[in-house]
């Protein structure tokens, strides 16, 4: 996984509510093989940047030529809510963004972002507002994300502090991968599940390995 | 102490270590793989070089991209080399994993969230997980159901058969009374969503209750759960109770003999302490429901069916007038029309959300004796609900009121396996999301009961299933 510490990048305000996952990796594109050089990337809300005949919308805002390098987008509302394709992650990753900030997620989305190394964090509808505002005074201009001090800095210096969890923080931080950390465990795991065999014998395990 | 809820006692039961970080590893009882792209985590596992760790306690499931017609034609059926091989993945990950695998000629061949809870594997108590966002579903059955990433999170399941989660908190939505006729649970789950939005119940574990859930078939709780997610919540529940047991006594993994006596005990101890209490509630009377459709392009736009399409100059909040008029828009719908004079092009019925005997009962009694104005599909949510309603006759019923019987799969509801919506084409359906071009790009979706969804195809344009008279034919 991508380690995220400090990261300060062109920000692009994308101000359409409840975009959800099947806008942002529509399930066409879920049957192809993610590779290098094959990747999500193209399909990263395909319908809102291109037409019926696959040409850019010249009005969105991810064709705008200030934020064709944007790795932050500033969301609306519910984005990412709906289906639970991992992918869509994968698509904002590979379409080269590391940061979504956004008033609210859906919550498999942030999470499926999250532990693939794309930070998403949730800050106040003023922030919100403010950023957009900002954003689009200054087309290309940039953001700042602190992790370690859980801070987003907006292009005319203000502050906003974000809440993430201690151990989503501290993984991404350190670019650490939940199987690597989950094995540790290991001893612990197969206890309980021993116990839970024994008292609950019924359970539908096809067969006791 | 104080009383726990049914969440918080499943919960407890599964915590296997507590980071002082935040989050919990949960022990995972059961998971539910589609093909989806669960091929992701397998690429990636076979990369590391890891494997299964408890193999029988998964069970693989093709439902999303199977084709729903011409299957006896093989892999011809499927003419879109991408859709074929997405099928194949799942076997050839299936087999190689060791995984056992509902795939495509099984005889329990079905959508998962039907299957589950069909074969008795969804049992209460336990922890379920699935790289699908409507795994609430069989949270009916009082599990902790929970909707995993198909990359990541679900290759972690696979390789340790534990999850990293940060614990809810609790919302209780009562039901309370009765439900007035022809309002369903889908009516329900809808008039919830439109009560609190599509993000109304984000970070929550929902547990639905009142006399109206207490009086609902499993098929009824199985249609709430599924679309908990529609309000934002990635679980789901409804305690276990008499109609809990006699749903499950006798299904294939139920537990027999003394194991189902001390499974029983153990049930009963489940639903919540009656001074459990919450973080949140809500209730609704449910004597106030109505049939609802959606208008819009988020499941939260939906209003009783008599009502007309909203006027976004009538809404004072911005965000949400934005929304409506973006979603009119898309919609191509004018503010203030009548639901009622809504044409629609084609109907569907099927999906994990209402495809299940009951809700084909409800579609066939509307449908028996007439004609459909519009062409639609009726995609049974199991093989064995297929063999069921055929049983009965209902097959005949939608195919003499001219609709297709189609095989059972996820369809129409987002396309996956190619049947789609046509761009500006107009669907009442009986699936879980009118999100742009959901069913199809540029597809038109109004989501309804199975009831409504036949009203619907009657009429050729939405109906009040209240209404209806009676069928001159029968």
């Amino acid at each position: 996984m991508l380690a995220f510490t400090v990261l300060t990048a062109i920000a692009a305000p994308l101000e359409i509510a409840k975009i959800d996952t099947g806008m942002i990796l529509p399930g066409r594109y879920m049957r192809r093989h993610r590779r290098p050089g094959h990747d999500y990337g193209e399909a990263f809300l395909y319908d809102l940047r291109f037409d019926h005949k696959g040409q850019p919308r010249p009005d969105f805002v991810l064709n705008e030529p200030a934020y064709r390098d944007a790795k932050i987008l500033v969301t609306d509302s519910d984005f990412g809510c709906g289906s639970s394709r991992e992918g869509a992650a994968f698509a904002v990753m590979d379409y080269g963004l590391r940061a979504l900030i956004g008033p609210s997620f859906g919550e498999i989305f942030q999470v499926n972002c999250i532990q693939n190394g794309i930070l998403a964090v949730t800050l106040t509808d003023a922030a919100i507002a403010d950023l957009w505002r900002q954003l689009r005074a200054r087309p290309g201009a940039t953001v700042t994300i602190d992790l370690p001090n859980q801070s987003v800095i907006a292009p005319d210096g203000t502050a906003h502090v974000f809440d993430i969890s201690e151990l989503r923080k501290d993984r991404l931080v350190r670019g650490i991968d939940d199987i690597d950390e989950t094995l540790s465990y290991l001893d612990k795991i197969e206890s309980f599940e021993a116990a839970r065999r024994a008292a609950f014998p019924w359970l539908p395990t096809a067969r006791r390995e | 102490m104080s009383g726990r809820t049914l969440f918080e006692k499943i919960w407890s039961d599964h915590v296997i270590v507590v980071s002082p970080q935040g989050e919990e590893l949960l022990y995972v009882d059961f998971n539910l793989i589609n093909e989806g792209q669960s091929f992701l985590a397998f690429d990636q596992l076979r990369i590391e070089g890891r494997s299964a760790r408890r193999p029988q306690q998964h069970l693989a499931v093709t439902d999303h991209y199977l084709p729903t017609i011409n299957r006896a034609l093989g892999t011809a059926a499927m003419p879109n080399a991408e859709i074929r091989r997405v099928v194949e993945m799942l076997d050839e990950n299936a087999q190689a994993f060791g995984l056992p695998h509902v795939g495509w000629f099984h005889a329990d061949q079905g959508i998962a969230h039907v299957i589950a809870s069909e074969l008795g594997i969804t049992q209460p108590g336990m922890l379920i997980t699935c790289n699908d966002s409507h795994t609430a579903t069989n949270g009916a059955c009082g599990a902790l159901a929970v909707p995993i990433g198909g990359g990541n999170q679900l290759r972690h399941v696979v390789a340790t058969q534990t999850v990293w989660l940060k614990k809810p908190k609790t919302l209780r939505i009562s039901i309370d009374g009765t439900l007035p006729k022809a309002v369903t649970a889908k009516d329900v789950i809808l008039s919830i969503i439109g009560a609190i939005g599509v993000g109304g119940a984000t970070g929550y574990a929902v547990e639905y209750a009142g006399a109206a859930i207490r009086a609902m078939t499993m098929e009824g709780r199985l249609t709430i759960c599924n679309m908990s997610i529609e309000a934002g919540a990635r679980i789901g529940m409804v305690a276990p109770d008499d109609t809990t047991f006699q749903f499950l006594s006798g299904r294939r993994n139920a537990p027999r003999g003394a194991d189902w006596d001390k499974a029983l005990a153990h049930w009963s101890a489940l639903p919540s302490d009656a001074d459990a209490a919450f973080d949140r509630e809500l209730s609704f009377d449910a004597a106030k429901l109505s049939p609802m459709v959606t208008w819009g392009t988020s499941p939260e736009d939906c209003s009783p069916v008599d009502g007309v399409v909203p006027d976004p100059s009538d809404i004072a909040d911005a965000d949400r007038r934005r929304h409506v008029e973006r979603a009119l828009d898309y919609m191509q719908l004018k503010p203030a029309t009548p639901l009622e004079q809504i044409a629609v092009d084609r109907v569907f019925i099927g999906s994990c959300t209402n495809s299940r005997i009951e809700d084909l009962r409800a579609a066939a009694q509307v449908l028996k004796g007439r004609r459909a104005e519009v062409p639609g599909m009726v995609s049974p949510g199991s093989t064995a609900v297929k063999r069921q309603a055929e049983a009965e006759g209902l097959d005949k019923i939608f195919v003499a009121a001219g609709l297709e019987w189609r095989d059972s799969g996820c369809s129409m509801c987002n396309g996956s396996n190619g049947e789609i919506v046509q761009p500006g084409e107009r669907c009442a359906s009986t699936t879980n999301r009118n999100f742009e071009g959901r069913q199809g790009r540029g597809a038109l979706t109004h989501i309804m009961s199975p009831a409504m969804v036949a009203a619907a195809a009657v009429h050729g344009r939405l109906a009040d299933v209240r209404r209806l008279e009676p069928a001159t034919g029968v």
